[in-house]
Parts: structure tokens; sequence; C-alpha cells
């Protein structure tokens, strides 16, 4: 191993050390601080200023390198933004599969780049519109999906070969089912599976860590349909990201930076692992693992944090698993502004806020983007806030010119040290999920929830005691604020999947879905890759719902620890 | 010597945020309740478990959207077992339009996006007196 090659020479070192150490004695305390100490969000101590003597150990070949290349710090293509911007992917979904049609058209018109679907509760946890515990939230929070026909419904008239589809079906148990559904629709179409683009979130832990919820599937089980899906799609949908690690979420739910990344990444190691085990190349799968990340509000971190995501994940990947294919070995991510920062209040700072985490997100090189709409505190969004939201991509896209180099912020003595520290931490916390027995092992103990739960707490304790000031709503605020927005109404959902449901179940052959559900059965039974059945029983019109029993009734259910 | 305010916390059917209710949850145990958090219900379980816990306070959780049908219903129930003076309170993204209606049938207490532990804490603790 060649030795560090630092970046500064030790004479000059000296100089700036001596002239440093003079400043920090005698001229900086002359003024006074508007605070004793200063902290990122997730509590690392900034200093006053940062220069040359925070970046002595630097190598920078080594550590930062050139875009395209090891370590892929700086971007994880050659051009970056030069080449190609990132991805305008901005989330829809809400109602039944006809109206979401009509926002995915509007959105793609009006220049969106992609389509990112959000789901209905009852469909992400594996429900039909019409099971007992679904009817209040039918149509809610994203769209409702029960058989195919819904899929073929929520694409018509957008080319499934054209157009990359990102699937937000979080909790694997509906990700099977939807993913599913979305190849079968392909199929019908006449559209081959290597045409296809695009990704489903398939995240473990949000169905037993975050979203949590009584008598989910157990964290075994959950952990194989992500697997599973990942295997299938290694197999037969070559261009598609079978999963999303959903750092994002976790980070809504509570998570600091520092355990977003590490949370994600040993997600992605226990993943990893099981699919060797199962007898695949690391290099055949690992380049199409892609990662989900927030966009919050502390504007430096976040970028080092994106940054530091790329360097921990090159070094994981090489040197744990040795990869070689320099896809496996670069971080690919999207990111969503943080909806968690969004105030009710004033709802027209939202957009300030949002622009200003989506920025963090570009200067961290990401690959694909969501803004979040301003009245996101408040309902789903309207099509006015939605097309404000794209336009505020479009904005940052053509109007700033931060796409013009890459990595704008490489070789800041601050971005640079703050890179650093985030990937220590997350190096740290790695190193504790391990000890805990690996990601799968910290779940089961409830590790995970106290991990997260504690960090939503202290946060929240820091705005209530006024250490951190949110605008509107504990400092600047307006006494009987009139909204001055308008509220999106979910649209009737429940009766229309309904009236399609019984008429499915009418049409459908019925010795077709017996036997699709038996060979589902028999395949959990051999422990079978489970989509590989799912994919064809969905083409005989089986719904979710029905999936999802036979999935129950055979892996059974967990309470994961809730407070 | 009093006895502190028994609170039954839970979110409303399949809505998957947990932050604000796990949040609320753990400032009101600091706060000295007794605080039994069911997660995902239905309003039937809920009402359920607040007759066999005694619950002081039913504390509800929702940001799907899905409150103007099922927390109603909460209360519906509760009245309907002879539980009326148990207080129900809402929590989440509530689009202030709606809280008229929600206070006419019977909801205590809403606390919007940005509401303070404090107010929380002090709304609930009032519960009780004796």
């Amino acid at each position: 191993m060649r030795s560090k090659r630092n970046l500064f020479n030790t004479d000059s070192i000296d100089k700036i050390r001596k002239k440093g150490e003079k400043w920090q004695r005698q001229v900086y305390p002359t003024e006074k601080q508007r605070q004793e100490v200063f902290k990122t969000l997730s509590g690392i101590p900034i200093e006053p200023i940062y220069t040359p003597l925070h970046l002595v150990e630097m190598d920078y070949l080594e550590d930062l390198g050139f875009p395209g290349e090891e370590p892929f710090v700086r971007g994880v293509h050659p051009t970056m933004y030069r080449g190609r911007t990132w991805t305008h992917r901005q989330l829809a979904g809400f109602g039944p599969p006809e109206e979401t049609n009509k926002r995915y058209k509007f959105l793609l018109k009006q220049g969106a780049m992609g389509i990112n679907g959000v789901f209905d509760y009852p469909t992400l946890r594996g429900y039909d519109s019409t099971d007992p515990e679904a009817y209040a939230d039918v149509g809610r929070g994203g769209v409702a999906i029960d058989t195919v026909e819904d899929m073929r419904i929520l694409f018509d008239g957008i080319p499934l070969d054209r157009v990359s589809s990102s699937l937000v079906t979080c909790q694997p148990i509906g990700n099977i089912s939807v993913q599913s559904m979305y190849f079968a629709n392909a199929q019908a179409q006449a559209v081959p599976f290597s045409e296809l683009r695009g990704t489903s979130q398939n995240d473990f832990l949000m169905e037993t860590a975050v979203a949590i919820a009584p008598e989910v599937f157990p964290p075994r089980a959950s952990f194989k349909f992500s697997c599973d899906a990942i295997e299938y799609c290694t197999k037969h949908v070559p261009r598609w990201n079978p999963v999303s690690f959903a750092g994002y979420n976790y980070r809504e739910a509570g998570c600091t930076a520092v355990q977003e990344v590490a949370f994600v990444l040993a997600n992605a190691i226990a993943c990893s692992e099981e699919l060797i085990k199962r007898g695949l190349e690391v290099d055949r799968f690992a380049p199409r693992l892609s990662f989900f990340l927030s966009g919050h509000s502390d504007f430096f971190e976040e970028i080092a944090k994106y940054r530091a995501a790329r360097r921990t994940w090159y070094k994981v990947m090489k040197e744990r698993f040795g990869a070689k294919d320099p896809r496996s070995l670069a971080l690919r991510f999207h990111v969503q502004t943080a909806g968690v920062a969004l105030t009710a209040q004033q709802p027209l700072n939202n957009i300030a806020r949002a622009a200003y985490h989506a920025l963090s997100a570009v200067l961290g090189g990401a690959q694909s983007v969501h803004i979040d709409a301003y009245d996101e505190a408040l309902c789903t969004p309207t099509e006015l806030s939605s097309l404000t939201a794209l336009r505020t991509q479009q904005v940052l896209q053509l109007e700033t010119r931060v796409t013009h180099t890459i990595d704008p912020l490489g070789g800041s003595y601050f971005v640079e040290s703050l890179t650093n520290q985030l990937e220590e931490k997350i190096v740290a916390l790695l190193d504790d999920v391990e000890a805990t027995g690996g990601i799968v092992k910290a779940v089961e103990k409830g590790w995970v929830h106290k991990e997260i739960s504690s960090a939503a707490y202290e946060y929240q304790k820091a705005i209530e005691s006024g250490e951190m000031q949110i605008v509107g709503v504990n400092c600047y605020k307006i006494e009987d604020e009139k909204l001055p927005v308008e509220l999106f109404r979910v649209p009737e959902t429940l009766e229309v999947q309904r009236a399609k449901l019984e008429r499915i179940k009418k049409e459908r052959h019925s010795k077709e879905v017996q036997k699709a559900l038996d060979a589902l059965l028999r395949c959990c039974e051999k422990d079978g890759n489970l989509m590989e059945v799912v994919v064809e029983g969905v083409k005989a019109h089986v719904t979710e719902g029905e999936i999802t029993k036979v999935l129950k009734g055979y892996y059974g259910t967990w309470n994961p620890p809730l407070f | 010597m009093k006895k502190s305010v028994r609170v039954v916390m839970a979110r409303l059917g399949l809505d998957a945020h947990w932050r604000g209710s796990i949040v609320v949850a753990h400032a009101l145990r600091d706060a000295g309740m007794e605080v039994i958090y069911i997660g995902n219900q239905m309003p039937e379980e809920i009402v359920e478990t607040a007759i066999e816990e005694d619950a002081d306070v039913i504390g509800l959780s929702s940001l799907s959207g899905n409150h103007m049908i099922l927390a109603p219903e909460v209360v519906r129930l509760l009245k309907e077992r002879g539980m009326g003076e148990t207080r129900v309170v809402l929590g989440g993204t509530v689009p202030p339009d709606d809280i008229p209606r929600l206070k006419e049938v019977g909801i205590a207490g809403v606390f919007g996006p940005g509401s303070s532990l404090k107010e929380i804490i002090q709304f609930i603790s009032s519960a009780k007196v004796t």
C-alpha cells in the first residue's frame, strides 16, 4: 500500500497553525458570539472556521478522487449534471387509479421526467380496499390498487418502455403484489422485461421498524420478501432497481443524519449477504441496489452526508464484498425533501424550505429528486402545489447554474471535514449494528425502534425548548392565521374499488385463482422465490389481499415493540 | 393520593405515520401519566382497550386523512358503551376546516402539526381532577 500523499506541505501547515492559533486567541474573541456552541442537526460541534488544518491527513486521490471513479465521493458519473441532470421525479398518488393516472399525465406533460407512484395505506400493507381494516384509508396517502386491472388503469396511455417508474412500495408485503402487477401489466402490453426501467422501495425496515403497527410480518419473513424481489429482478428484469433502501423514511420517523445512513447501509449489507448466500455474485445484483435519502434542514450536513454515504458504501462493497464493477461500488440515490421539516403554519414558507433542501441534494450529487409540495403538512398536494414543486426543480436546474461544475463544494475545508466526521460516525454505528447481530437481529430485539424513537423525542424537545427554531412554529408566529391555500380532498375511492373488485371476482376463473393461491402456498413451504409465483398469479386477477392472506397464514405475524 | 392520568394511545386505521404519536407518548409518560400505546387499531379495539384499561383519555393519531371517519366512530362507540366521559384527543395532520365538525361530534381537543408538547400535556393532564 502506498503511503498517504497529503495535500499540504508541512511548512505551510506549520505556518497556518501558528497564525490560526493566534487568530483564535486574539482576534476571534474580540467580538461576541450569538451562541455558546454551534452544532449540526445531528449534534456534531461546528467550529468558527475551517482551514487546511482540518484536512492535514487528507490524500486527494485516495479520499476524494474524480467523478465516476473510486471512491466516488465527488460523484457517481464522470460528467454528472454536465451530462444529464437529476431526474425530476415528483410523487403522485391518491384516490382510485383512474384519478392518479390523470395526475401522472399532467406532471409528465409539465416536464416531469419519470413517475413516482405512491400507494394508499391498505395497498402498502397488503390489504384489499374492501378488507374490514381498510375502509377509512382507501385512496388516502396514495392510489388504491387491488388487482392487475388497477395497474392497467394507473398506467393507461403511459409508455412503460420509455417512462421509468418508481413504485413507492415501501413495505415488502405490499411490494410483492404491486411490483408483480406492474410486471404482469407490462407483459400484457407486450413490453419485454428487458425494457422496463424503474425502482421499487421494498425495504423490510419499513414494515418492521419504521411504520410499525401490531401484527406485522416477522422481520425474517419481511426480509425474505425483500430479498426475493431483488433476486427475481436480478434474474429477469435487469434494468429495474428492486430495492431503494428508504433512509428517507427512517429520517422522517426520527433518525439523525448519521442513523439514516448507517441503517440503510446495514440493511444493504444484510441483503447483500443473503443474496450471496443464495448463490448470486455480488457484481450481478449490487449495481441495482439503490438508496433513498432525505434532504433535511441542515444544509451543509446534508451535503456532507451524501458524500460520506458514497465513500462508506464504496469501502463496504470493495473491502467486505470484494465487488469490482464500478456500478456496485457507486452509491446512487434519490432524495425527497424532508416532509417532517414542513410546517402547517404559513404553508407558503415551505416553498423556500423545500428549495433549500433540494439544493443540498443537488450539491450532494443526487440522481433524482422529489420536492415536497407546500401544503403537505395539511393535505395531499393539490395540482397547483405539485406544479409549484416541479417548477422549483426546473428553476434550480435551469436558472441557478449550480449544475455547471461537478461537486462544487468538494475541497471546502468545512464540507470535507464534515464529510470525514460523518463517515466516522456512520462507521461506528454500523459497528454497533454488527455487534447487535446485524440489522435483522437488531430489529427483532427492538434495538432499532429504540434508537429511532429516542432520536425523535430529542428532536421535538429541542423545538420545545426553543434551541431549534422553526419559523412560524416557535418564532415569527402569526396568531389566528388564515390559511392561504386551497386544501385537497381525496375523491371517492372505496365505492369505485368495490365495484371493480366485485366485477372482477365475478368474471375471473375461480379455478385459476385457486391454482395460483395453491402454488403460492407450496412456494412458501419449499422456501422458493415468492415473486416467481406471484407475477404469474396476479395475471389470473388474484387480489393483493388474497396473496397477503396466504402469506400471513404461513409466516404468521409479529408484534414489534411499540413503545 | 391523586391517581395518575391513564391514556390509551392509538393510531387510527392503517395510517403508517408513527413519529407524532410516539413522541407524545414519551412526553406524557415523562409528565407522570400512564400511557398504554397500542399502535394501529380500528375504533372497536381502541374502545375495548380503553374500557379494559380504565382509561381517562384516549389519544388518537392520524396523518392519513382518515380522521373524519374513524375519530367520530371512537366517540360514538364510547357513548354506546357508557364511557361518554372518557376524553378523546386527536393529533396529526388535521386540516383546520375539519376542527369545528370534530369538536361538534365530541372530540375534546385537536392538536395539529406544530403543536407543542407542553400544550398537549396541559390539556390531557386536566382530564382528571379528582
